[in-house]
């Protein structure tokens, strides 16, 4: 028995008006539960693995108001009844590998029956012009138990820590200069994110390490891996990566064109184009790969059948 | 993959117990702490507010003094302390953490006043030496250190660890001093920032064998709640502002939280009055003496001690159950067999609880360390 795919949607802020990171996590939720034929209240966990949003909300985890946004086992609780647990996991680009991790295990264990991951992310308002932008995205992830699949079988995750000062973001606070006016804010907060250059070519380096020794681990080799699911999160990443690991294109699941640089969102828009070719289906191994700060590679590996 | 274990389909709360039907359990080997020096009194505080306010915080919370932060130290810091003194209190080595999670709400490293990436737990790893363990920050307001010893008993019940360390570092008492700028009266949705206090604390849970260590984790999310506590950055000084509907949360809170508990306590087959110590999530002593007489009330039994350390910490958020537990073991409070529940509650509204009995790990507190 294992942890089985029941439907990935990842989507841009086409058709949002105002794309906050809570309204485009809600629309992947619900246009996810919708492929799967599920019921909000099925929903037994709800990850949210985004980062980046306007208003850099400290409390509660997003995935509490996402939870209510969709109607996921409000009210008051029944004895016997069935609720909803939130809360977010915060791994930058490797997150949504993390939550699956979490919601795999609890899967396992019989504690849920159905686990929802969500992602979003919006542009921040930073200061380094040489920064990526991040391009407005949300992605959601349904996860469910099937006795006849292997489904996420191994999980692995390696630091870079040497590489650690090649992006750092997070909220600094700037004095309003001048006249203080009562009542009115003294400054603001900024969201810097302090890219360095060599960031982008380090990323394919740590992957392609952190791959080699997970792949060694298990006593397989890249050529035994049907399909690689990787998390288009930088430019260029996904073509370094795949050329060093020597995986042909043809066994690599890319996102669709607008959601390329999805951040947080991106290993979901990798399983969904992996889920819609039909190629996930057909692959005995498929390995998802993200990377991002830190540096920390995160790595699943999702099986048809049991080794 | 590992064997499963303990399906309950039907609680509301998303329920384990890893004592049963497992072939491993997991225990709470070592707690660890970090407050600063640098202490606060509620009448200090109250003097440095903008507004007069006549607002007597220390009769209606039984606050008397926080600790808060010295120069130089932040929510990293504080992190980094809990985790090195939860090691000095361990039979483990750095080396044997395999997992490591940082909970912290406020995230403060230096330059940053919440820093997003990296994640904290790579900082935290890095300074005390844990540099094998896989590490990722989980976000749940207050209830985020036993989120994160909920997602690690399963992984360690499953088989999948042996051992891994929860911590949190809170810098949170800047909330205290941007609602001291703004707060006229004790109608403020800010009030309950002037509760808030630092601290640091880590736990580190590992397998046991089964039968033993944690009877039942469980939690929910009852998110029709969502937006009575919310926590944003602030715009009139550094670090976060706070505004809380106090009195619906404590309504919605003493309403469902007594229908959990008798879930988790149900679970684990046995009466309230059976729990030694109930160390609920400290936010106010009122609060607290309320939840417990309509624990009492309904469930027609009352435990047998319920822990405020509200007087000399204030609510240290997410931090709050482990400061308590770490100050009962130090001060030789809790006995080796008694029975414990940590009940969280926090903004969301997120609900957990544990229930466990303390065994050896209480011989390496206090005088006998």
């Amino acid at each position: 028995m294992g942890t089985r795919i029941e439907a990935a949607s990842a989507l841009t802020s086409h058709g949002l008006r105002k794309p906050t990171a809570r309204r485009l996590a809600d629309a992947a939720a619900r246009t996810c539960l919708a492929h799967a034929g599920k019921e909000p209240g099925d929903i037994d966990m709800l990850i949210n693995a985004g980062i980046y949003r306007e208003d850099n909300m400290g409390e509660p985890a997003l995935a509490a108001l996402i939870q209510e946004d969709i109607g996921a086992n409000l009210g008051q609780p029944p004895v016997g009844g069935r609720g909803t647990f939130s809360f977010d996991v915060l791994n930058g680009v490797c997150g949504v590998i993390t939550a699956i991790q979490v919601e795999s295990s609890f899967l396992n264990s019989g504690v849920i029956r159905l686990g929802a991951i969500v992602t979003s992310d919006v542009g921040p308002d930073h200061q380094n012009p040489g920064a990526a932008l991040l391009r407005p995205a949300g992605g959601a992830l349904l996860l469910g138990r099937d006795d006849g699949l292997a489904g996420f079988t191994d999980f692995y995750t390696e630091t870079f820590p040497e590489y650690e000062g090649l992006l750092r973001s997070g909220l600094v606070w700037r004095e309003r200069h001048g006249h203080r006016v009562p009542q009115q804010a003294a400054g603001q907060h900024d969201m810097v994110i302090d890219e360095q250059p060599g960031y982008q070519a380090r990323l394919a380096d740590c992957a392609e390490e952190a791959a080699g020794r997970f792949l060694r681990r298990l006593g397989m080799g890249v050529g035994e891996i049907d399909l690689l699911i990787p998390a288009p999160a930088s430019p260029g990443f996904v073509d370094a990566l795949t050329m060093r690991l020597g995986v042909p294109g043809d066994r690599v699941a890319y996102v669709a064109e607008d959601l390329d640089g999805a951040y947080t969102t991106g290993s979901i828009a990798a399983l969904q184009a992996a889920i819609r070719s039909g190629r996930l289906g057909e692959a005995r191994t498929a390995l998802m790969i993200a990377a991002g700060a830190g540096i920390t590679v995160a790595l699943a590996l999702y099986r048809q059948t049991p080794p | 993959m590992a064997e499963t274990h303990s399906t309950q389909p039907d609680h509301w709360l998303a329920l384990e117990s890893p004592g049963s039907g497992s072939s491993r359990g997991c225990r709470i080997e070592s707690v660890g702490v970090k407050l600063p020096a640098r202490r606060l009194t509620t009448r200090d505080l109250m003097s440095r507010t903008s507004h007069r306010t006549r607002i007597q915080l220390e009769r209606l919370t039984g606050i008397h003094e926080r600790h808060v932060v010295g120069p130089g130290e932040n929510s990293f810091t504080l992190a980094a302390g809990a985790a090195r003194d939860c090691l000095a209190h361990s039979q483990h080595r750095a080396a044997d953490i395999q997992m490591l999670i940082s909970t912290s709400i406020t995230r403060s490293t230096g330059r940053y006043s919440q820093s997003f990436e990296p994640p904290l737990s790579l900082y935290v790893k890095q300074a005390i030496g844990a540099t094998q363990a896989a590490n990722f920050d989980l976000s749940n307001a207050c209830a985020g250190m036993l989120t994160g010893m909920f997602v690690l008993q399963d992984l360690i019940t499953r088989g999948e660890i042996n051992c891994g360390m929860v911590v949190s570092g809170e810098y949170i008492s800047h909330l205290s001093w941007n609602a001291a700028r703004q707060i006229r009266s004790l109608l403020s949705r800010q009030l309950a920032s002037l509760t808030l206090g630092d601290a640091g604390a880590a736990v580190i849970v590992e397998r046991a064998p089964s039968g033993s260590g944690i009877e039942v984790i469980g939690f929910t999310t009852l998110a029709e709640h969502s937006r009575l506590c919310l926590a944003f950055p602030s715009t009139v000084g550094p670090g976060g502002q706070m505004y809380t509907k106090s009195r619906t949360l404590q309504k919605v809170a003493i309403d469902d939280m007594a229908p959990l508990v008798a879930e988790a306590i149900g679970e684990a087959g046995i009466d309230l009055a059976d729990i030694d110590f109930m160390i609920p999530h400290q936010t106010s002593a009122r609060a607290i003496r309320a939840g417990t007489q309509e624990f009492v009330r309904r469930l027609g039994a009352r435990p047998k001690h319920v822990v405020v350390n509200l007087e000399e910490y204030g609510n240290t958020s997410s931090t709050t159950l482990f400061v308590a537990l770490h100050k009962y073991l130090e001060e030789q409070r809790i006995h080796k067999g008694d029975r414990v529940m940590l009940l969280a509650l926090a903004s969301g509204i997120e609900i957990g609880m544990a229930i466990f009995t303390i065994d050896s790990q209480v011989d390496r507190y206090g005088h006998t360390h």
